[in-house]
């Protein structure tokens, strides 16, 4: 099984560097096939290691420390020692568990799929071998994350897929949006690295290593793990944006639809979750932080929800959803329910990337419109598209018997387990929600896709060769549509849970977060209710009747600026540091260090020109000081002696 | 004995002789505004200095600075002297003021460093005068000794010398008048008269 | 020996040398300056000499014929530029003979 995860890491790097080396020698779709058949080797790998570890043994029982079933459960493969510093060894180390091989499924699996998208959506495109080198440089990346052996690695795949999110957004350079998206995002992805490090270096100091085995040590003091696991959740609440780091997503959205759908929806922004359920044994003892997270989660998950219901591109209304139910995730893994969180990991990553690739289907037919109030009756020219938008839509909300459903309303049902009074604020939230969910997602229903097609969508659709995109698109559509369908079928709680006893070993669910089957059925009756009446909500207000709603300018108002958290930290952060760095080099570097080398030259020139007035061309000028320095010796040879 | 210090009472006379004609025609030399006259004074300082090697055991040296300085080395002097012409200047003339001050200064320092020197020496190492044999400073001795002890020094003074022969050769040869010249630029320039000559 | 002793030859040939010395640093015509040059260097011979009888080592006298030669060779150098300097009618005048500054 070792060698499946050693493969499932290394192939897409393989196709990296070999679009890379080809460089414009290989036609532009040889790349995108290179970087598919990468990815779906990965794919390979990734089931093979899967394969492996459940042929271990069956799961073991609920709780307990997990790294004492590594020789039953999971592998550490090691290829060599990275790092060594006196007692500080790292080593390039990969691990295979239950919890890594469910994410290697899910980001070669999902991304492959995606990946495969992208040959049609980037057809076309001038820098279309660029695009793909980057994405398989994204799926290494994200793999390295998810499959590294230590912390050490996880922080690297971190960085990277940091890096390869600034690539992607900023993809189409010639844009100055795009450019400041990305730079937006790796900055505030940045500030997340800066407080995970410090954790591991808080981490270092107690322990000497960072191999996931120190996690369960314990005798920290209080302080520390609590500050470790804030460093912890800083960087996941970065990666995830979540608030107050979420304003990046939104702008994102810059980049190729694909990307949107990879990185910003199924893989990158996940990677939050995944590191709270891989570190949950740190965050248990830091529990107070553990629940401020919860708490994050559930505070974002309404205010995306809310803000979502005003935005006018299609895109962007699929990001605050992204980053709602990233919420709904981070609420599970706060509480304690982490394989209900992941569960919601799974079949989002289903559902959200069928979300964003239909859309890309529309954007693609539009010509690249994605103002969703010029996009109305779409729906009529591509029925394919409206129906699998509609599937994706269902289990976004949480209908049974889609996908959402399944794994929404474990995490609802966990808040209330708890039995606080938090508990209960965290399970109306995420009833709240379930509503906001129903309202804002059909609100783009309606508004794009049933109904007469507007005179712009008649004017600029243009179909692919008779059929709504190429089949590179729409047999991965289809194939998401599917899996958003059927993919929650893997588990029913309380009555059938193969994920949780799959992911117990690596990420038990703490005890206090297991509801009872009284609570999980009459919290997925008030979610399905929630849901249905958003929808409803939805049907009442945007589709063809109509009924009035009282405007309320400043809400609208607060909703469109997101809650003026942009307009926030532009005056606390970006104005100072634009100040700051005005003045400086107006005061020090234009006067002074840009001086230096013009004034160095004229000093120079200056003391040359000084000594060369010894030159006068007199002959007795120079004898005299022959005669003077002979005299000078002399002296010095007579005080010596 | 009264022969011993009547001798020593000669040579006392003989040295101071020697030794102010010495200094007088080197500050002779120095002074005259004409060149001629110059080298003229030089002759006698050179004739005082044989004196003075003979005093000292030298006399093959002595021999030697008459017949190649005074003979040869003045002869040829007076004879570009005599070719150059006549230019008189003063002395002390010309330059940047300060010049003279620190010239003065400069050679007034070398001499009393050296008279301090040999003054500090004069307890130390000078203390012990050597006898020489009666064969110091004759010919032979100085014909053996070149050719035993300092042969080195020998061939290469007189590879000195062949060089210098070519080099005055050279520098005397005539060029073609087309030739811009070996000393350079400025060849054409003009004589022009020096307004410090005192005629 | 008899006479003076070696001392007063010493002193002797420090002011020729001195005297020399300014001779060089202050006259401005070229023969001048190549006269004290002799006087300098008579006045070094005359040091070697006074040494070298107090001594007894030969190597002085030796010494002192060599710098003899070179005196010679240097002198006839010397006033080769002399003559090939009147010949393209420039100056004798140190002073003027300045283009080589900087």
């Amino acid at each position: 099984m070792t060698g499946g995860s050693w493969l499932c890491l290394l192939a897409p790097l393989g196709g990296t560097i070999l679009i890379t080396l080809c460089g414009t020698r290989i036609p532009r779709v040889a790349a995108g096939w290179i970087a598919t058949t990468s990815v779906f080797i990965a794919f390979a790998g990734a089931i093979w290691a899967f394969i492996g570890v459940h042929s271990q043994g069956p799961p073991n029982f609920l709780g307990g420390p997990p790294w004492a079933h590594l020789p039953h459960q999971g592998e550490i493969t090691t290829a060599w020692t990275w790092l060594q510093s006196g007692n500080f060894h790292v080593g390039l180390q990969l691990l295979v568990d239950p919890l890594s091989t469910v994410m290697m499924l899910i980001v070669s699996g999902v991304g492959g799929l995606i990946v495969l998208y992208s040959i049609g959506y980037m057809d076309g495109d001038d820098e279309e071998r660029r695009y793909f080198a980057y994405i398989a440089f994204f799926v290494f990346s994200m793999l390295l994350l998810v499959e590294g052996g230590n912390l050490l690695l996880l922080l690297a795949g971190w960085g990277l897929v940091g890096l390869s999110s600034y690539l992607l957004i900023g993809f189409w350079h010639e844009r100055p949006s795009a450019i400041q998206a990305a730079k937006k995002a790796f900055v505030m992805n940045a500030f997340g690295d800066a407080t995970m490090a410090l954790a591991f270096f808080i981490l270092i100091a107690h322990t000497h290593s960072l191999s996931f085995g120190v996690l369960s040590t314990s005798g920290f003091s209080s302080t520390a793990i609590n500050l470790i696991a804030l460093g912890l959740l800083g960087g996941a609440a970065a990666k995830s944006a979540q608030i107050p780091l979420q304003t990046w997503l939104p702008d994102a959205m810059e980049g190729p639809t694909p990307v949107s759908a990879l990185i910003h929806a199924a893989t990158m922004v996940t990677a939050g979750v995944y590191l709270i359920a891989r570190t949950h044994v740190i965050f248990e003892q830091a529990r107070t932080v553990e629940l401020i997270a919860a708490g994050t989660g559930a505070l974002t998950l309404l205010v995306a929800g809310l803000i979502a219901l005003v935005q006018t591109d299609i895109k962007r209304v699929i990001a605050y959803s992204t980053m709602s139910q990233i919420g709904y995730m981070f609420l599970g893994a706060g509480v304690g329910a982490y394989a209900n969180g992941m569960f919601h990991l799974l079949t989002h990553a289903f559902f959200k990337a069928l979300l964003f690739m239909t859309a890309g289907l529309a954007i693609h037919a539009l010509a690249g419109e994605q103002d969703i109030r010029q996009m109305r009756g779409i729906g009529r020219l591509m029925p394919f598209t409206k129906w699998c938008f509609l599937a994706g839509a269902l289990a976004l909300v949480g209908i049974p018997p889609f996908s959402g459903f399944f794994s929404k309303d474990s995490i609802v049902a966990s808040a209330a387990a708890l039995g606080t009074w938090y508990g209960w604020i965290f399970w109306v939230c995420g009833i709240a929600g379930a509503f906001l969910t129903g309202l804002y997602t059909f609100r783009l229903w309606f508004l794009v896709f049933p109904g007469e097609p507007s005179p712009f969508v008649r004017e600029h659709y243009h179909d692919h060769h008779g059929r709504e995109g190429a089949w590179t698109m729409l047999v991965p559509v289809g194939i998401l549509a599917v899996l958003a369908t059927v993919g929650g079928w893997l588990q029913w709680s309380p009555r059938w849970t193969p994920f949780t006893d799959w992911l117990a070993p690596a990420a038990p669910t703490l005890q206090a977060a297991i509801p009872t089957n009284t609570q999980e059925y009459y919290t997925s009756a008030a979610t399905v209710l929630a849901g249905l009446v958003g929808i409803a909500a939805a049907w009442a207000i945007y589709s063809g009747r109509r009924i009035a709603i009282p405007s309320a300018p400043f809400w609208r108002r607060t909703l469109e600026n997101k809650f003026w958290f942009d307009a926030l930290y532009d005056r606390i952060f970006y104005a100072p540091a634009a100040w700051t760095t005005a003045a400086l080099r107006r005061e020090f570097e234009d006067p002074v260090v840009l001086q230096t080398g013009p004034d160095l030259g004229q000093t120079t020139l200056e003391t040359g020109g000084l000594v060369r007035r010894i030159q006068t061309g007199f002959l007795r000028t120079y004898v005299l000081f022959l005669a003077a320095g002979a005299a000078g010796i002399v002296l010095a040879f007579l005080i010596a002696k | 004995m009264i022969l011993a210090s009547a001798g020593n009472a000669l040579v006392w006379i003989v040295w101071v002789a020697a030794a102010f004609s010495c200094l007088a025609s080197g500050v002779a030399v120095i002074s005259f505004s004409n060149a001629f006259y110059s080298a003229l004074a030089l002759i006698g300082n050179l004739a005082s200095l044989a004196v003075m090697y003979l005093l000292l055991n030298a006399e093959f040296v002595a021999a030697a600075q008459v017949l190649v300085y005074a003979g040869a080395v003045i002869v040829m002097f007076l004879f570009v002297i005599a070719y150059v012409g006549p230019r008189r200047e003063t002395p002390w003339s010309g330059g940047p003021g300060w010049q003279t001050i620190a010239a003065v200064a400069a050679a007034g320092a070398l001499l009393v460093e050296i008279v301090v020197a040999v003054g500090l020496q004069a307890s130390g190492s000078l203390a012990r005068e050597s006898k020489v044999g009666a064969a110091f400073g004759t010919p032979a001795w100085i014909g053996r000794v070149f050719l035993v002890d300092h042969l080195f020094a020998f061939e290469i003074t007189s590879v000195v010398l062949l060089v210098a022969a070519v080099g005055g050769v050279i520098l005397g040869s005539h060029t073609r008048r087309t030739d811009p010249g070996i000393i350079g630029v400025g060849a054409a320039e003009e004589r022009e008269p020096e307004p410090e000559m005192v005629h | 020996m008899a006479g003076p002793d070696v001392a007063w030859y010493l002193a002797v040939a420090a002011f020729l040398f001195g005297i020399g010395a300014l001779g060089v640093l202050v006259r401005r015509n070229v023969l001048v300056v190549l006269l004290s040059l002799e006087l300098m260097l008579n006045g070094g011979n005359l040091a070697l000499i006074a040494l070298s009888r107090h001594f007894g080592n030969g190597a002085g006298q030796i010494f002192a014929l060599a710098v003899m030669a070179v005196a010679a060779s240097e002198v006839c150098v010397g006033l080769g530029l002399v003559v090939a300097l009147n010949r393209r009618n420039l100056s004798l005048d140190v002073d003027r003979l300045s283009e080589l500054r900087g």
